[in-house]
């Protein structure tokens, strides 16, 4: 093995020859067609959501299902970006992401070292710390956050709901960071630190792109966690030009009932940007791209 | 050397997150803003009512600024009880009718002069009443709720039904016709009524003359099993099993049963003033409706009279955490004044004052929903009143006998040791 | 076959014998590491956790939350839930529902991911992107959804059903039997949840490195022996840990019940989460909601004890 080089993850593939024999062709297609089946049954709800924000009023509510809204229409979109404060919305719950999801990552990967490949007085306990403070219902403790956030002066912030969100999202993220960390090969770490480089400097170089995969789908998870969550932002966020998306969401229902039209095209438009940072980031979970691995 | 760099980063980031947080001093004790939490059915219900407010407001304190800030019925309690925690609750709030006993008994609200507020001699009996604790005043009544039967002109004429029914038994007789001239279709009630829809149904108790609890003595005491509720309970019974095809375990919003009155498949169905045009709403309803439907107060077991209706409605109070009383108290005149009472009026449902029923009652759309209003009923009185509520015991009762789970007597039983119970607790 | 934390490499201990200081700041590397993770938690949930546990002792309603003070009641309101008969029902409700709901969740999202392993690249593609449009939308949403698509009266699926001739499904009310309602509210969650469960497992199995597979498959073993000898052990680390918080997760499950049943569940839906909602934060008792939410937490760490011995067992240093 060549020192100095990169150890990419290489993307895990069937092992089938190349080409691909007939009977190996049955059984991709096997494969397809019940991935494709899959796929139907999981994002059926999701299209009716889209479906409903493009239907007119009239075609949501009916007794034979509509599967296609015809003729489609943009006043539910209209309604929602007309709805008040929905800019405010987006940029708030941007800050508030980008923010939580930023700090968590790079926290979350430093703790799980930690966790993952030290010896350490207390470890154990951490270890425990960390699973125990995801089982206390959140609900129970908006009470005492909020005595707390008051006194300290970070009611109607962002920067309080970001710390609080931190605090949330953080137990996850080294847990499953940790996971990761673990799932790493021993041969891989030894084989990278022969020629001697700082232990840090290993680890980063190393163990990084080992974990890419992994820092991506906690990332992912971070962003929706922050770009999902309701409670806290409703309680804590009071004046409007305040609010995140979620709270802004809430506003379609009212004692009136629920304006389904606009709220579905409201949340199809909070789906976007999931959407798009998970394409952004996806490459790093090896999606068969082959990513030149050398090795000796 | 690359990670102490970011872990030192990192933790210079957190201090000064710190050090801002612990500079940030709040700016209580300013009168320069006063901030008022209404529910959003104001924001896209009736904005000019607010606005009219504001700028009444705004011409008597030049200086201060009103913060309008707009909640969500499902969690606003809980989003109050953390400011009250914390201490830096609203000037200003707005609960409803039902919640505000709750909130009177812990203390929660200032207590407030009768005689500052406009109208306050005509106020409804119905909403006043929610708003005293112990003979003291501590809200002032928003604006109310009453229902009415709204129906199909040309499904009742189609049916051989001539004129609206003036007696309960009319009615029953009158939706008999109409399931038989339309329940072939299985989507068909002569009167939709969904199992949880309690509103509707424990009106039909206090017809008779029964109650859901009554005080003797100190203790509350669940009576819904009397003759008389009884009696009331067996007509909705009635209902249940032969003139509805509605859900027995649903409520009147999901799926709002305007819009399923829309659809064609219904005959008359027990609504709020403002269901009546949303039934006819361009975008989710059917406006090609408009000339075949009508509304009458639901008629009374005794000939000539009105059934009672509930109530519902909401209160203004000003939370004891306030440092500006007096002008909370003005933003609440200025809202409750009869200008802003009218908008709110307008908007279909009923102003906090019996002077500006006559301002309903002159137009067709709204004048049965006044009449409605003249009966009304309401819930016990009892700071455990909202417990009872949230443990959904109507709810259950109703469901229970809609489903045939249980005979009328025995979930009646079980309703009303139930209520006793909660209504007693801390006594 | 476990990776170690495997902090001395022959050749880099006799350098470090001779460097003290390099010594103790290695020593100090684990807990710097930590610190801003534990400081970020401690600061902000240190108190507010003290409080919940002292507020578990304290009678503290809306009359005693409005005056900032509450009453010490020692041990009542432990009392008053361990004698409340419903208490029982609703956890042995709660538990059978969080095994039902993480078995399927760990099953079906680990067989999706293993399919994604063979399915074509676009298809692999798709149903990522598929997977995580599912998880992007809020819960919230997620469930009006799904309330809509079982709705009894304007519902696609009663509708669907009844054209594929399953039977007369017409004005079929999923929820007016508990059975048939928690079959849904189950759908629901395992739906809400394989997303994460899958791609993180794949994430995992993307780690598996070619290499070693090939090795394997090269000595003669059979694809399954390889799933079961190569991949599985890599996988388990990352599999006991989705689990566990499977199991913390689902245990604490709300919200989906409390809005699919239009905010006001009946009793025979009440599972842990909404019997601790009930009886405190709906009736504004705080202290006894406090306390509920205490003994959740204590059963919780009981039901995962197993899995935490597991786990501070893996990634033991020998």
């Amino acid at each position: 093995m060549t020192s100095g080089t990169q150890i990419a993850p290489t993307p895990v593939a069937p092992i089938i020859p190349r080409k691909l024999g007939r009977r190996r062709r049955v059984h991709k297609l096997g494969w397809n067609l019940l991935g494709l089946l899959v796929l139907a049954v999981m994002v059926f709800p999701v299209y009716w959501m889209v479906a409903t924000a493009f239907k007119p009023g009239q075609q949501i509510l009916s007794y034979t299902p509509h599967w296609i809204p015809r003729p489609p229409t943009l006043s539910n979109f209209r309604d929602a970006i007309n709805q008040p404060f929905f800019w405010d919305a987006v940029r708030n719950s941007l800050i508030v992401v980008t923010t939580v999801v930023a700090l968590s990552v790079v926290l979350a990967f430093l703790a799980s070292l930690a966790l993952a490949k030290f010896h350490f007085y207390g470890r154990k306990a951490f270890i425990v710390l960390i699973l125990g403070v995801q089982m206390v219902p959140l609900a129970a403790l908006i009470i005492p956050l909020y005595i707390m956030m008051s006194r300290l002066g970070q009611v109607d912030k962002l920067t309080g709901v970001i710390a609080m969100y931190l605090t949330f999202v953080l137990p996850f993220t080294v847990w499953t960071m940790r996971g990761f960390l673990l799932g790493i090969p021993k041969e891989l770490e030894e084989a990278a630190m022969v020629d001697g480089a700082t232990r840090f400097g290993a680890f980063v170089r190393v163990l990084l792109p080992l974990v890419g995969p992994g820092l991506v789908a906690t990332s992912i998870f971070a962003f929706i966690q922050a770009w999902n969550e309701f409670l806290i932002a409703y309680v804590f966020l009071h004046t409007p030009e305040k609010q995140t998306l979620m709270v802004w969401l809430a506003s379609f229902t009212t004692l009136r009932g629920t304006n389904w039209g606009p709220l579905m095209a409201g949340a199809t438009l909070c789906a976007l940007p999931v959407v798009f940072f998970f394409l952004l980031v996806q490459r790093r979970i090896a999606f068969g791209l082959t990513a030149g691995a050398v090795r000796g | 050397m690359k990670a102490r760099f970011i872990v030192a980063a990192v933790l210079a980031a957190m201090l000064g997150v710190a050090a801002a947080t612990a500079s940030g001093g709040t700016s209580k004790g300013q009168a320069d803003k006063i901030v008022v939490w209404l529910q959003n059915d104001a924001q896209s219900g009736w904005p000019e009512a607010v606005a009219l407010a504001n700028r009444n407001f705004k011409a008597q304190h030049p200086g201060v600024d009103v913060d309008v800030q707009y909640q969500t019925w499902g969690t606003h309690l809980q989003k109050f009880d953390a400011g009250l925690a914390g201490g830096d609750a609203p000037d200003v709030i707005e609960l409803g009718n039902s919640e505000m006993t709750k909130y009177m008994a812990a203390g929660a609200f200032k207590t407030l002069t009768q005689s500052a507020f406009p109208n306050n001699k005509t106020w409804l009996q119905g909403l006043k009443s929610s708003c005293q604790y112990n003979g003291k005043l501590y809200g002032v009544p928003y604006y109310a709720g009453a229902r009415a039967v709204i129906y199909r002109k040309d499904q009742y004429k189609a049916a051989g039904i001539k004129s609206t029914p003036k007696s309960l038994a009319q009615f029953m007789a009158d939706s008999k016709k109409l399931m038989k001239k339309y329940g072939k279709d299985s989507a068909y009630s002569a009167i939709y009524l969904p199992g949880k829809y309690w509103y509707a149904a424990i009106s039909f108790v206090y017809d008779f003359g029964g109650q859901i609890a009554v005080r003797q003595g100190g203790k509350w005491k669940g009576t819904l099993n009397t003759p008389r509720a009884l009696a009331g309970l067996n007509q909705v019974a009635r209902i249940a099993k032969t003139l509805t095809r509605a859900s027995k375990t649903t409520d009147e919003a999901t799926p709002q049963q305007s819009l399923v009155f829309s659809k064609g498949k219904v005959g008359s169905f027990i609504g709020n003033g403002w269901e009546w045009p949303y039934a006819l709403d361009e975008k989710l309803g059917n406006p090609a409706l408009a000339p075949v439907v009508g509304a009458y107060p639901m008629p009374s077991h005794t000939p000539g009279k009105i059934m009672p209706g509930f109530l519902g409605g909401s209160d203004l109070a000003v939370p004891v955490t306030t440092k500006n009383q007096s002008l909370a108290v003005d933003w609440i005149k200025a809202f409750t004044s009869t200008a802003a009472e009218s908008e709110i009026a307008k908007a279909g449902n009923i102003a906090n004052t019996t002077s500006l029923l006559a301002y309903n009652a002159s137009n067709p759309k709204l004048a049965p929903f006044a009449r409605a209003a003249k009966s009304s009923w309401f819930v016990p009185t009892s700071p455990n009143w909202a417990n009872v509520e949230n443990a959904n015991v109507l709810q259950d009762m109703l469901v229970k006998i809609f489903t045939g789970r249980a005979s009328v007597k025995a979930a009646a039983n079980t309703a009303s040791s139930q209520i006793t119970r909660i209504l007693n607790t801390g006594a | 076959m476990t990776s170690a934390a495997e902090s001395e490499f022959p050749l880099a201990s006799r350098r470090r014998r001779r460097f003290t200081r390099q010594r103790i700041g290695h020593a100090a590397a684990p807990y710097a590491l930590l610190a801003p993770t534990a400081i970020a938690i401690g600061v902000i949930l240190g108190y507010p956790l003290y409080l919940l546990v002292k507020m578990s002792f304290e009678k503290y309603g809306l009359f005693e939350l409005i005056r900032h003070k509450g009453r010490w009641v020692g041990t009542a309101n432990y009392a008053h839930i361990l004698h409340d008969g419903q208490f029982w029902h609703v956890l042995l409700r709660t538990i059978v529902f969080t095994v039902v709901n993480v078995t399927l969740t760990m099953v079906l999202g680990t067989a999706i991911a293993l399919l994604l392993l063979q399915v074509s690249r676009w298809l692999r593609v798709a149903l990522t992107t598929g997977l995580v449009l599912v998880w992007s939308v809020p819960v919230i949403v997620a469930v009006d959804i799904w309330r809509w698509m079982v709705d009894y009266e304007f519902g696609v699926l009663n509708w669907t059903l009844t054209k594929l001739h399953i039977g007369n499904f017409i004005r079929h009310d999923w929820f007016a039997n508990p059975w048939t309602g928690f079959a849904v509210i189950t759908a629901l969650i395992v739906w809400g949840a394989i997303p994460f469960v899958t791609i993180t497992v794949y994430a995992s199995l993307a780690q598996v490195p070619q290499e070693l597979l090939e090795a394997a498959a090269i000595d003669g073993a059979k694809p399954l022996a390889v799933f079961r000898e190569v991949t599985l052990p890599l996988l388990t680390p990352i599999l006991v840990i989705l689990t566990s918080l499977s199991i913390i997760w689902d245990f604490q499950v709300f919200q989906q019940i409390w809005v699919i049943l239009d905010f006001r569940p009946t009793s025979d839906y009440y599972t842990m989460a909404i019997y601790a909602f009930h009886q405190s934060f709906q009736i504004s008792e705080y202290g006894l909601g406090a306390a509920i939410a205490v003994v959740m937490v204590l059963f919780m760490f009981l039901a995962t004890l197993v899995y935490l011995r597991q786990m501070l067992r893996t990634g033991e240093v020998q």
